[in-house]
């Protein structure tokens, strides 16, 4: 049992390591902290393996260890990798370490490592606050720019507004069942006709989609997302999407399983609404922040196709993606950093002129990274909508289908606004020839490489994603 | 060896090797670009060793798992009508590299890299049998064309480039979903085990199916009313990316049309026919009328191509033998005449940075070898009989002609039309007085220009006097995509095969 917690164990040990480094550590501290929090994850990826061999449950059911919960920690902890590594850069520029945005980071790590365990609600709804009050605090850490603290306001009221309505859904279920093991609820819900379950469900699914930011439950977004640090961004838009969805995906096949045709036709109209909102109103964005917001949720859209497509296909397409799609917003958010305007960093797209002609190796990985997330092969992106077109035509979605490729045509116009960027227009002389950050490139190209890899051989992680579908609840 | 592996990878090393080049290296940059694509060439006409005109089946075939788990495989092979493609493209590709030379001064390395990695993607398209497979390179070559007019276009090359990247993209990402229903039916994305399957989808989905496919194709060819990125973007580009366009990637629309939609959708080609024939023979006309208006002697080429795929797509889909292969043929016309075309409008915009005919005139007595260059050239996009626009055109008319005869007659117009427009083009352009000093001291074709046209001059010659070797390779396979699409002009075609021609 030792073994099955020892990633958790890693990271909040990390967590705790990193709070003594920077109250001791005196001005170098924050530096520390982060190198100790790099530490903790790079730890809690083998330790992944290892309770990966084990599994099965504890704490009287309420944590599960099985394939699934492994590859959504995998994910978990890749988006948290990826926001670190953007961090040192940052906070460098910023002149502040706030050592404390490690630990963080971190704790709320941990809590997503939780939720994706989670058989039972108690357990579920600790992890679940457990991400979310860091990643109130985190939005806010900017304090110099006035859009941090009013983005950490809004996502703090309605994300606890949110969970009190996920909360509400629990205790519904809770009341019909009187139970709180997902197994046993599910046993419960599935034997008799409860028509008040129905209302359960959606008020459980409603505090999940918030934080999925599908449409209509998306309107902190943009905001949070423009607001919130760079690394934050990252961050925020990656590992907390892949754990909602993880838990989206055990609450719909665990407790209501009867509902089924129900929550597939909801989840297909949320993937159109989702789609089209985001990728319409990205087009309409200059702010590269704002525009990666809109289109994070356009990928929850996405995404929203595989579960409406549900079945093995469906579920596979919707773990591979999010794999990949960790690897490429953190890119697209991360770019911002290849170059500081001012005080800050370069946030509109026309600050990236001339980038190909500065770093030829940047705006090359740059250009794959915008392949894929338009979706257009070899990139894994391609792979992704591949898989998850296939899943929903296998059920006969055709329209869905297709939604989501006319989204991915639209999608291009506002992404290559960027390639048009690097590759065709010139940078203005007045500007500071500054190099582009080596350190942010070699992330970049890092995304870019595995981008690749995985657009050209996706079954490295798609059999994975495949095997690890068989639901345990 | 796996000769076709090696012919769609080679660009690939070549562009990795120019990537490794030191910078500011500019001749040397040219030069490996010229001797990657001339090998190229060399290569592809290897395929014709050891090639067997006398079956329809696919030849070289490769196949290996590529992702076992989805079905996919990667499935390489060629029949006589990829064959005379992949030649095509490598040909062209080669003379585009060659017409650079002088032609893109600044960005050299990325340049020459587009270039290559466009020629990955062309020759992939044409060697592909496995459906996805032909996906990955269809999109892969939308990216290289993207940037090459884009960074080296004209005035408005950022309008065309994005205009080009979405129009193709949104045809394709359609065709994706008509790619995994036709999957969901046979269970495979392999071609060679559809053809042979016998079965087809079922007639309603069959329909739909069609329209999605042809969606991507139809804009890539272009059809009438999918044709208005075609004059932004062959205008804007530079002038190897026009003769690629031109010459290739239109090719791309009807192979696929050839290739995949009348094999595997033959009740929804012939429920669709009258359509696409009502659209092939409005853009023949269409396109021929907007050119004899253009002032523009780019726009003029490229509203032409809007006419000749005209002619293209009402042979492939009168379904008899005859025009089939005349339509085929056609392509391969089009390509080099069109692409000696833009070639040749791209020698005078390299001198006088201009392309508008009212800044010419007059030109012939100062490039008089240029004159019959371009004189052979017209004549050849016309048909004149003796040169290869005659044979393919002709058997495309006798192919359609016993279907429906008024189709025919429209045609017909069009090529009344379009001698009008390209003699009145070469009228203004070579004859009259040199009234424009600035053109009074244009220089004549240098020998490296005339080594650009001198392959396409004798394909000209070859293909109009003597074509029996283009069509024995096509001759098969267009048989059994007759078979399959429409037997009974198969078999009422027999005896009258195109004796006429030869």
């Amino acid at each position: 049992m030792g073994l099955a917690l020892a990633p958790e164990i890693a990271v909040l040990a990390a967590a705790v390591a990193a709070i003594f480094v920077h109250l001791f550590g005196k001005e170098r501290g924050g530096r520390a902290a982060g190198a100790v929090a790099l530490a903790g994850i790079s730890a809690a990826l083998p330790a992944l393996i290892l309770a990966g061999r084990s599994g099965g449950q504890f704490f009287a059911g309420s944590f599960t260890l099985d394939g699934f919960a492994v590859f959504f920690k995998a994910v978990v902890l890749s988006g948290g990798l990826l926001a670190i590594a953007f961090s040192f850069r940052y906070f460098r520029h910023e002149g502040t370490e706030p050592g404390e945005a490690y630990d963080l980071i971190l704790l709320a790590i941990v809590g997503m490592m939780f939720a994706v365990s989670a058989t039972d609600l108690v357990a579920a709804y600790v992890a679940f606050e457990t991400f979310a009050i860091p990643s109130y605090i985190l939005t806010g850490f900017c304090r110099r720019d006035k859009r941090s603290p009013e983005a950490a306001v809004k996502y703090f009221f309605l994300g606890t507004l949110s969970s009190g309505i996920m909360l509400l859904g629990m205790a519904l279920v809770f009341g019909l069942t009187g139970e709180t093991n997902f197994a046993a609820i599910g046993r419960i819900l599935n034997g008799a006709g409860e028509p008040l379950a129905l209302t359960g469900m959606i008020l459980f699914f409603a505090g999940l989609f918030f934080k999925a930011a599908l449409v209509p439950f998306h309107m902190w977004a943009p905001d949070v997302y423009e607001g919130a640090p760079v690394p934050i961004a990252v961050f925020l838009s990656t590992a907390p999407k892949a754990a909602v969805f993880a838990l989206l995906i055990r609450v719909a096949a665990g407790l209501f399983g009867r509902f089924e045709a129900q929550w597939t036709g909801l989840f297909q109209v949320l993937a159109l609404a989702t789609m089209f909102w985001g990728n319409l109103a990205a087009l309409l964005q200059r702010n590269i922040k704002r525009m990666m917001a809109y289109s994070s949720i356009a990928h929850a859209g996405y995404i929203a196709i595989g579960l409406a497509a549900w079945g093995g296909p469906g579920r596979t397409a919707v773990m591979f993606y999010l794999f990949v799609y960790v690897f490429m917003n953190a890119a697209a958010f991360g770019l911002v950093l290849l170059w500081t305007k001012g005080s800050g960093f370069g946030e509109e797209v026309s600050d990236l002129r001339g980038l190909a002609r500065m770093s030829p190796l940047a705006a090359a990985s740059l250009v794959f990274v915008l392949l894929s997330l338009t979706g257009i092969p070899p990139t894994a992106g391609f792979m992704g909508k591949y898989l998850l077109f296939q899943a929903a035509v296998g059920r006969k979605l055709y329209l869905l289908a297709a939604a989501g490729a006319l989204n991915s045509a639209i999608s291009l116009f506002y992404y290559f606004r960027i390639g048009r960027a690097m590759f065709m227009e010139e940078r203005p002389s007045d500007s500071a020839a500054a190099r582009p950050s080596p350190s942010v490139v070699a992330v970049l190209a890092l995304c870019a490489l595995i981008l690749l890899i995985l657009g050209v051989l996706p079954h490295l992680v798609s059999d994975w994603a495949s095997a690890a579908t068989f639901l345990n609840p | 060896m796996p000769i076709l592996s090696v012919i769609t990878f080679f660009p690939l090393a070549g562009a990795v090797l120019l990537l490794a080049l030191p910078r500011g290296r500019g001749k040397a940059v040219k030069l490996a670009a010229n001797v990657v694509t001339g090998l190229e060439f060399a290569a592809t006409l290897l395929l014709l060793r050891g090639f067997d005109p006398g079956t329809a089946e696919m030849q070289f075939v490769e196949r290996a798992p590529w992702i076992k788990s989805a079905g996919i495989q990667y499935l390489l092979g060629i029949d006589g009508i990829s064959l005379l493609l992949v030649l095509l493209t490598s040909l062209l590709t080669f003379l585009a590299t060659l017409s650079s030379w002088k032609a893109v001064a600044h960005r050299l390395k990325e340049y020459y890299v587009f270039l290559l990695l466009l020629e990955v993607g062309m020759i992939g398209v044409f060697v592909s049998l496995d459906l996805i497979l032909f996906y990955v390179f269809w999109e892969v070559m939308l990216v290289p064309m993207y940037f090459l007019i884009g960074i080296w276009g004209g005035e408005r090359k950022l309008y065309a480039a994005i205009k080009f990247f979405l129009y193709t993209l949104f045809g394709s990402v359609m065709m994706l979903i008509g790619i995994l229903v036709v999957r969901g039916h046979y269970g495979t994305f392999d071609w060679t085990a559809m053809t042979g399957a016998g079965t087809f989808l079922p007639a309603a989905l069959q329909g739909w199916v069609f329209l999605a496919f042809a969606l991507g194709f139809a804009i890539k060819v272009p059809m009438f009313p999918f044709h208005t990125w075609l004059p932004d973007a062959h205008v804007e580009a530079p002038t190897a990316g026009s003769v690629i366009l031109a010459g290739v990637l239109l090719k791309m629309g009807t192979y696929g049309f050839v290739r995949f939609s009348l094999p595997l959708f033959p009740e929804a080609s012939r429920k669709f026919a009258p359509l696409m024939i009502g659209l092939a023979l409005t853009a023949i006309v269409y396109g021929a009328l907007v050119s004899l208006m253009q002032k523009d002697m780019k726009k003029l080429v490229a509203y032409s191509s809007v006419s000749h795929m005209g002619f293209v797509m009402l042979g492939l889909f009168a379904f008899t033998p005859l025009a089939i292969k005349g339509a085929v043929l056609q392509m391969i016309n089009h390509g080099i005449s069109t692409g000696a075309l833009f070639l040749i409008v791209g020698v005078l915009y390299e001198r006088r940075h201009t392309r508008l005919i009212a800044d010419f005139g007059g030109l012939s007595s100062r490039m008089p070898v240029y004159a019959a260059v371009f004189l052979i050239m017209a004549m050849s996009s016309i048909g004149l009989p003796g040169l290869n626009g005659f044979i393919g055109e002709f058997m495309i008319l006798m192919g359609v002609f016993p279907v429906n005869w008024i189709w025919t007659a429209v045609a017909g117009l069009g090529i009344v039309l379009g001698a009008g427009y390209m003699l009145w083009l070469y009228q203004r352009v070579m004859f009259g007085r040199l009234d424009n000093p600035a053109n009074a001291s244009l220089a004549d074709l240098s020998a490296r220009e005339f080594a650009t046209f001198f392959p396409l001059l004798v394909l000209v010659f070859w293909i109009g006097i003597f074509p029996k070797p283009f069509l024995a390779v096509i001759d098969q396979p267009v048989e059994k995509i007759v078979r399959i699409v429409h037997p009974e002009k198969e078999a009422a075609a027999v005896g009258a095969g195109p004796a006429e021609v030869r």
